[in-house]
């Protein structure tokens, strides 16, 4: 054991020994107690205070009124860096624009057996169905754009496992430019609805009209349908957006090392 | 000490010794496989100790979602007394996909180095040279 390895063995001693010590002794503020923050207490006031809208998002979901209302621009930014960490996956694979020989791959991507081919084509529209209940509900009910995008990538994952990525290429038309355009669409329509509210003369990403300002866009119903003024149209851009971004990810992760090798000449 | 004190802070210990092991592991994993298993681990500690932060410890407690469209002042007072903090629960609803759209991009560069160098042990591709 040289001194190299007790340095690091004492410093993480050290520093599990400092961070409980600073929890325990009140570093986290509230420690769970049967008191919240005065700040959770203001948004769970006022997400759906009927009788005071001043504040109010016009959703009963405290969650997703804070995620794309009181702390939308946030939410907007790290929007941008799961843009910033697909387009950084796909310029790694643009040297590669494979196109499969089928008679080569004939044998290796005919996909598992027929039991699990046959629960596969069972369950992918399922996943499909409960996806997008969740982007279309995350306004009402717990989930939102990002919850559901990720249940959506699921389904073309089990696809690739289960058939190969011929198939979704050749008999599904998947492709990798029909998912960025996808994307794309998806982050255009959330800037869209947050720069709607200029248009009127008031802040970008404004949700509920507010005494102070002049403008009254987004309905917070189209009867019967309650969409909580902007909260609906950015789930469902979102889930558009971070579903294609993931399913891209997954295509891009499943093309053939021998592809690669060719390509690479290695 | 009572008992809810104790159990809370023996699952602030578990976890934060969860989190330091991980940054051990990120720090001295051999492989870049390794290291980036450690580094989804430290993720999930994290997103794990901010959502217990915003735990209730009370009798009755309710997510932090209205069970009706229209409320009234009554209803509202209950709300806010027995939900629990939706605060640390919207940080982390974006901090997991993002988490995942970063790993999955260190993925596609450890599949990278070793398509190029033929390993992912870390004293190896340091003595690479060109």
């Amino acid at each position: 054991m040289n001194s190299k390895e007790v340095v690091i063995g004492v410093s993480t001693a050290l520093l599990l020994v400092v961070l409980v010590a600073v929890v325990l002794l009140g570093g986290t503020a509230h420690t769970p107690s049967s008191e919240i923050r005065p700040l959770a207490k203001f948004y769970l006031e006022n997400c759906l205070n009927v009788f005071d809208r001043t504040w109010w998002t016009a959703s009963p979901e405290a969650v997703t009124s804070m995620l794309w209302d009181y702390r939308g621009i946030d939410t907007y930014y790290e929007t941008s860096v799961f843009f910033l960490a697909i387009i950084g996956a796909v310029a790694l694979f643009r040297v590669v624009e494979v196109k499969l020989k089928a008679e080569e791959n004939e044998r290796r991507e005919s996909g598992l057996s027929i039991i699990v081919k046959s629960s596969t084509r069972i369950i992918f529209p399922l996943i499909l169905v409960v996806s997008a209940s969740v982007a279309f509900h995350g306004h009402l009910t717990p989930g939102g754009g990002f919850q559901a995008g990720s249940i959506l990538a699921v389904g073309p994952l089990l696809l690739i496992a289960a058939f190969s990525r011929r198939y979704l290429e050749e008999h599904l038309r998947f492709s990798r430019d029909k998912f960025l355009v996808l994307r794309s669409v998806g982050l255009i329509l959330i800037v869209l609805v947050i720069a709607l509210p200029l248009a009127a003369g008031a802040v970008l990403m404004l949700n509920q009209p507010k005494p102070w300002l002049p403008a009254y866009i987004f309905p917070v119903a189209f009867d019967p349908v309650w969409t909580s003024g902007t909260l609906f149209f950015f789930n469902v851009a979102e889930f558009l957006a971070v579903g294609a971004g993931f399913t891209l990810l997954f295509l891009l992760l499943s093309i053939p090392e021998e592809e690669f090798k060719r390509v690479l000449g290695i | 000490m009572s008992m809810e004190q104790f159990l809370q802070a023996y699952c602030y210990v578990a976890l934060i010794a969860i989190a330091v092991i991980s940054l051990y592991g990120i720090v001295r994993g051999p492989s870049l496989i390794k290291k980036l298993i450690a580094l989804t681990i430290f993720g999930d500690v994290a997103n794990a100790l901010i959502i217990y932060v915003g735990f209730r410890l009370s009798e009755e407690i309710f997510v932090p979602v209205l069970p009706t469209l229209e409320p009234t002042p009554e209803k509202i007072a209950w709300f806010t007394s027995v939900a629990v903090d939706p605060v640390p629960q919207c940080l982390v609803i974006t901090a997991i996909v993002i988490n995942m759209a970063v790993t999955l991009f260190l993925a596609f560069l450890i599949i990278q180095v070793y398509r190029l160098y033929g390993t992912t042990a870390v004293k190896k591709i340091a003595k690479l040279r060109g």
